[in-house]
């Protein structure tokens, strides 16, 4: 058994990595051991990742200390604490988390890098990979999500891991002398009710937050006209039909949703592909135009979360402002098609009109502001009428169509092409974009395969990929 | 400045017999003040910053001791104040980043060497191989041999530091030559402890001042003819005196190994550590230094002492000289002095380590064990050392194996509501319309924008660079080409070097000042024109770079306030197309907003805990609104900003969500604007103990709002 034990913290710069080092070395120190702690912070204080690395020694007959190393070395790491879930599996990628040694101690919350949250659709990380190697290359593990702990006390992550060291004995050092070498830091009431959230979570006092359900329930509708239809849907799609029927019903009226069920009519028999086309259809049908963005922004449940995102259970004063531009674009969106599209046509004659739009910042919060808001919202009425209408249902037409020549030839294709629902999506430019990417994998890829004789899964599998390209652009 | 220094200034002041408990770069400043120096300068700079920072606000303790202190403009300027030292038997020592620092400092270090000194002088620099070294790895080692100035690579524990602090000034006093102490940046950043001994009022110094200057003496002038006398002395007189003083003193440090195996190391002192544990690692040594082979450590790398070298050389078959960075300067002049003196030894080094690189455990404990295998002796066990290897290589495979891939990098960015953040953003809406442009990046917080989302900067030079480097390169572009500075790089080098060039050859091009206030990525250190942010703080000086730029010429310039992204987006794309000639400077303008959330959080804290009237704003996105294709994560990349998974049952893509640690910089309103994104953003507002009237009216606007909403339903 070696004389030093040694302890590597991964922090991301700013969560007090450096203030949680100090702490270690100062109780350390009034536990009697010797002790020494670096770091390479340099630019990595901002934001990025970054390591902490402390070695403590018992003196030998004559009081001396160990010679003590300035870095970790593979294989060589007693005890990890991470930060991060990312930051975690960096360690292990590095060699220092060994199933022989180390003891990991590390939040399962995830922050996102750059890469992961720029891609158009999920550049996610795998978590379910990097868990397993977690568990896979300690010898012993604590995991918990701490950045939800020190949200729920009110605090900044290093204390929460300081106390979770503390409740479970990675170190010899006792709790008091962790507590007292952090008294005198700045907001040491808060630190310590992160110590001691720690600490119960650790010894088992206390539960570990549990990851609750990000999914939403849908909003309760006020009749069900369409019950009937949807009962008579497959059992594997129903609970997403009947979440898309009141989806439309919300957004246009029963009519639209009738009009859902009907165009889901052909895929009865599809199998798998009817619930995620069914998905793909509810979202395609109720597109985002300024009707529904003002109907959305005018929801008590809307100002409910906004409420609980910044705090305030009661009835304190809040405001809120909304960003809003309409361009032409969304202008002509609104008008019947033949106006709308002369408009457009105005437009792109003089590029310099091209961006024209109207920069409103308004507070929705304040009766004026509100109004305004809530009359767009009413104008569902009229969007049948609109240009935009006329576009989205053709090109939904256009779109379920193909998806209904591949399923006869292959379920595979039929499956990627109702996919292809994914990259249609955006505000303004984007939209556009998009929309044109769309058509350019439409006449690629999918046009040659469903009018040529053979298909095949090489089709499917290619679309895929370009599906996969095309969102994973940053 | 970053970080508040009053504990470490208590440090500083510690007296003879107590326990100094610290970071390595203070135990050096502490060691400074026990040497007697007169004076203190330097250029900020990681791993060294704090040096200076401590002593800057040090500054009535400073006053007491007579010890004066400069924050000097750039390195030059620091290297030159050091010509002190070579008139008057005073003290002084200065600091900065290496190499680079060094490289801007070379001119004065030159003229310094030639003359010599008379008072110690000591050049207290930077220098890393590993993953916190963000500058060019080169040696600093290659200036010392080359000006014949002494290096300092001391063991990197606090005693030793400070020793050789002491000893620094001593052996520069006693060869008349300037001495270099480098410093790995974990030695810098160390904790530990030394027992301090008093600090030592300077007898030249503020409180004992000269009453003549030095009498008038050719032969000191690093002039000609007395540099051809200066480049014999360096060699005849100089180095033999400091030779004799590294001798006498047991500067280089030799522990007797306990096997008497014929094979011996030669190491760097600042390696110790990290060679003593693979030792110990390696089953050759135990956790107390106490190491089966012999060791040599070289505490002072420049100048050798040859007869040190024969000493440890003789009666050994062969020894492995464990030397960082390349060209292998020590292992080259360890084989000429075995080869002169005849020695039947083999000198191993860059043969079984490698060339470039970190010399971290892993690879000493490789080269250590490989130069071993290459030299069985009887009585040195090996298998510890092959088990060991082993172990290090699979926990490194072991790793891979379970990850399946490499982990994503994550490099430093821009915080949270940077003001620097939304100028890259606007340079990109504006290329959106305009087509790609020549970026000319520079050394300072805004290098970041070279990461993603931005991926933005063709070229980085060094610091106040960017637009003497784009000098060749925009007149050969059909569209202008945009430099970007800070306004730390503009004060230390970027006016002379790259406007004032720019205008003395009527050059063209934009250059884009980032004004923050500070030099903000070395810790946010004071610079001329501070003021301009906080004109009550102490005694900063109102220099201002608007006045400058017109003093020096400038005709076109506007100060834009960087988060106003759409009128940043107009006067970039009017600086890259006007037909008018000549350089064109855009003023970025925000405060560092790690400085300003320091004032506002105190400033709401105080007014919350007196029951005052607080506003504490943040964005947020209507994940409903949001379609999940994050336009804005790819314009902003703010830490703050990020995604969450979709609530929607029907839709499985994250949506973009601004998380707790929004400061409302206003940046996503503004970008949701300037790029017409997507209404999805939002800024709340929390009122804490709001006033009565203010209470009232919020009653009224929600009953009226809530009962529109019922219609609504």
């Amino acid at each position: 058994m070696s004389a030093v034990t040694r302890l590597l913290i991964a922090a991301l710069g700013g969560e007090g990595g450096g203030v949680l080092s100090g702490w270690v070395v100062a109780a350390a120190q009034a536990q009697g051991h010797a002790v020494q702690a670096t770091s390479v912070p340099g630019v990595a204080q901002r934001t990025g990742a970054t390591t902490y690395y402390v070695e403590i020694g018992k003196r030998d007959k004559k009081g001396a200390a160990p010679v003590f190393a300035l870095m970790p070395v593979e294989g060589g790491v007693d005890v990890v604490v991470a930060s991060e879930l990312l930051e975690a599996a960096r360690m292990v990628e590095r060699g220092f988390v060994t199933p022989d040694r180390t003891f990991l101690l590390a939040s399962t919350h995830r922050v996102l890098t750059v890469p992961e949250k720029s891609a158009r659709g999920d550049g996610t990380a795998n978590a379910d990979t990097m868990m397993r190697s977690l568990e896979k290359c300690s010898k012993e593990r604590f995991l918990f999500d701490m950045a939800e702990t020190r949200q729920q006390v009110g605090t900044i992550v290093n204390s929460v891991m300081l106390g979770a060291m503390a409740g479970l004995e990675l170190l010899p050092i006792s709790k008091e002398n962790y507590l007292e070498a952090m008294q005198g830091t700045a907001g040491s009431a808060a630190n310590l009710r992160g110590f001691e959230a720690g600490f119960a979570i650790a010894t088992g006092e206390r539960e570990a937050p549990q990851a609750g359900d990000p999914k939403r329930a849908p909003r309760p509708m006020a009749a069900d006209p369409l019950a009937a239809r949807v009962a008579g849907m497959p059992e594997g799609a129903r609970d997403v039909v009947r979440i898309g029927v009141g989806r439309l019903i919300d957004y246009q009226d029963v009519d639209y949703a009738r009009l859902y069920l009907d165009r889901l009519q052909p895929f009865m028999e599809s199998g798998p592909l009817l619930r995620e086309l069914a998905r793909h259809l509810a979202v395609r049908m109720s597109y985002e135009d300024i009707i529904r963005v003002a109907q959305l922004k005018v929801r008590p449940e809307r100002f409910s979360r906004i409420r609980s995102e910044i705090g305030i259970d009661g009835t304190e004063p809040f405001e809120v402002v909304d960003f809003f531009k309409p361009g032409i674009p969304e202008l002509a969106d609104l008008l019947p098609p033949a106006l709308g599209r002369r408009l457009l046509a105005w437009a792109a004659r003089a590029p310099e009109k091209r961006g024209y739009n109207i920069g409103m910042k308004v507070k929705t919060t304040s009766i004026s502001g509100f109004l305004r808001v809530w009359l767009l919202a009413r104008m569902r009425f009229w969007r049948r009428r609109t240009l935009r209408f006329a576009e989205e249902q053709a090109q939904i037409e256009g779109w379920l169509k193909l998806v209904e020549r591949a399923q006869a030839r292959d379920p595979a294709l039929a499956r990627e092409v109702a996919d292809l629902a994914r990259i249609v999506k955006g505000y303004g430019d984007t939209h556009r974009r998009a929309v044109t990417t769309y058509r350019d994998l439409v006449e690629r890829v999918v046009d040659p395969a469903l009018s040529g004789d053979g298909t095949g899964k090489g089709v499917a599998r290619r679309l895929k990929e370009e599906i996969s390209q095309v969102l994973a652009t940053h | 400045m970053e970080r508040s220094f009053s504990e470490e200034i208590k440090l500083l002041s510690a007296g003879k017999g107590e326990v100094f408990r610290g970071e390595g770069i203070l135990a050096i400043t502490k060691g400074l003040l026990q040497s007697g120096v007169s004076y203190v300068g330097g250029y900020q700079g990681a791993p060294v910053s704090h040096l200076l920072d401590v002593l800057v606000s040090a500054k009535s303790y400073m006053e007491e001791l007579g010890v004066h202190v400069e924050a000097c403009s750039n390195e030059a300027s620091a290297a030159a104040m050091l010509g002190a030292s070579q008139v008057y038997p005073m003290r002084g020592a200065v600091t900065w980043k290496s190499i680079v620092g060094t490289n801007v400092a070379s001119d004065a270090l030159s003229h310094l060497a030639s003359g010599g000194v008379k008072g110690g002088a000591l050049i207290i620099i930077g220098e890393d191989y590993g993953e916190g070294s963000s500058i060019i790895q080169e040696r600093s080692l290659a200036v010392a041999l080359k000006s014949s100035m002494w290096l300092v690579d001391p063991r990197p524990n606090l005693t030793s530091m400070v020793d050789m602090v002491e000893h620094g000034f001593a052996l520069s006093e006693a060869s008349n030559t300037p001495v270099m102490m480098q410093l790995r940046i974990r030695a810098c950043h160390v904790q530990g402890e030394f027992v301090a001994r008093d600090n030592v009022k300077p007898k030249i110094g503020g409180i004992h001042k000269l009453a003549e200057p030095a009498a008038f003496s050719y032969d000191r002038l690093a002039h000609p003819p007395s540099t051809f006398v200066h480049e014999h002395a360096k060699v005849s007189d100089r180095r033999p005196a400091a030779q004799d003083y590294i001798r006498k003193h047991k500067l280089n440090e030799v522990f007797k190994g306990t096997r008497n195996a014929p094979l011996g190391l030669i190491l760097q002192g600042g390696l110790y550590n990290t060679v003593m544990r693979q030792l110990c690692e390696l089953g050759l040594a135990d956790d107390y230094g106490n190491s089966a082979l012999d060791l040599l450590v070289l505490n002072v790398t420049n100048p050798l002492v040859g007869d040190e070298i024969e000493d440890f050389c003789r009666g050994k078959d062969a020894v492995l000289v464990i030397e960082e960075g390349t060209p292998e300067f020590l292992e080259q002049q360890i084989l000429k002095i075995v080869t002169r003196a005849k020695l039947k030894i083999e000198v191993c080094g860059k043969d079984f380590l490698p060339e470039a690189g970190e010399y971290n455990g892993q690879v000493v404990a490789k080269g250590v064990a490989a130069f071993l295998g290459a030299h069985k002796k009887k009585g040195l066990a090996l298998a510890g050392a092959g088990r060991h290897v082993k172990k290090v290589e699979e926990a490194l495979a072991i790793g891979a194996k379970a990850l399946g891939g490499p982990v994503l990098p994550r490099p430093p960015g821009f915080c949270t509501g940077c003001p620097e953040r939304p100028v890259f953003g606007a340079i990109k809406l504006a290329e959106r319309d305009l087509g790609k442009v020549h970026v000319s990046s520079d050394i300072g917080c805004h290098s970041f924008a070279t990461f993603a989302p931005f991926s933005l900067g063709n070229s980085i030079m060094g610091y106040g660079m960017s637009l003497a480097s784009m000098a060749a390169v925009a007149p050969t572009q059909q569209r202008r080409s945009i430099a970007v500075m800070g306004d730390g790089g503009f004060w230390h080098n970027g006016l002379q070097s790259g406007v004032m060039s720019n205008l003395f050859n009527k050059g063209d091009g934009v250059l884009v000042i980032m004004q923050n206030g500070y030099t903000s990525a070395t810790g946010q250190q004071d610079h001329m024109s501070s003021a301009h942010f906080a004109p009550v703080v102490g005694d900063k000086l109102d220099a201002d770079i608007e006045t400058t730029l017109k003093a020096v010429g400038v005709k076109w310039l506007r100060t834009v306030r960087t988060y106003s992204v759409e009128k940043m987006v107009h006067t970039l794309k009017q600086a890259l197309t006007t037909a008018e000639k000549g350089l064109k400077v855009i003023i970025a303008d925000g405060e560092c907003m790690l400085v300003r959330q320091r004032g506002i959080k105190a400033e709401r804290a105080r007014l919350l805990k007196e029951g005052s009237r607080a506003e504490q704003e943040k964005f947020g996105v209507d994940d409903e609104v949001c379609v999940n294709d994050h336009p804005c994560v790819r314009l902003s990349g703010c830490p703050s900003l990020t995604t969450k998974p979709n609530p929607d049952p029907l839709r499985s893509e994250p949506v973009a969500h601004v998380n707790q640690d929004c400061v409302a910089c206003g940046l996503c309103g503004e970008m949701a604007h300037a790029a017409v994104l997507c209404p999805s953003f939002y800024r709340a507002k929390r009122i804490y103990n709001p006033g009565k009237l203010e209470t009232m009216v919020h009653r009224l606007r929600q009953t009226v709002i809530s009962s529109l909403s019922k219609v609504a339903a």
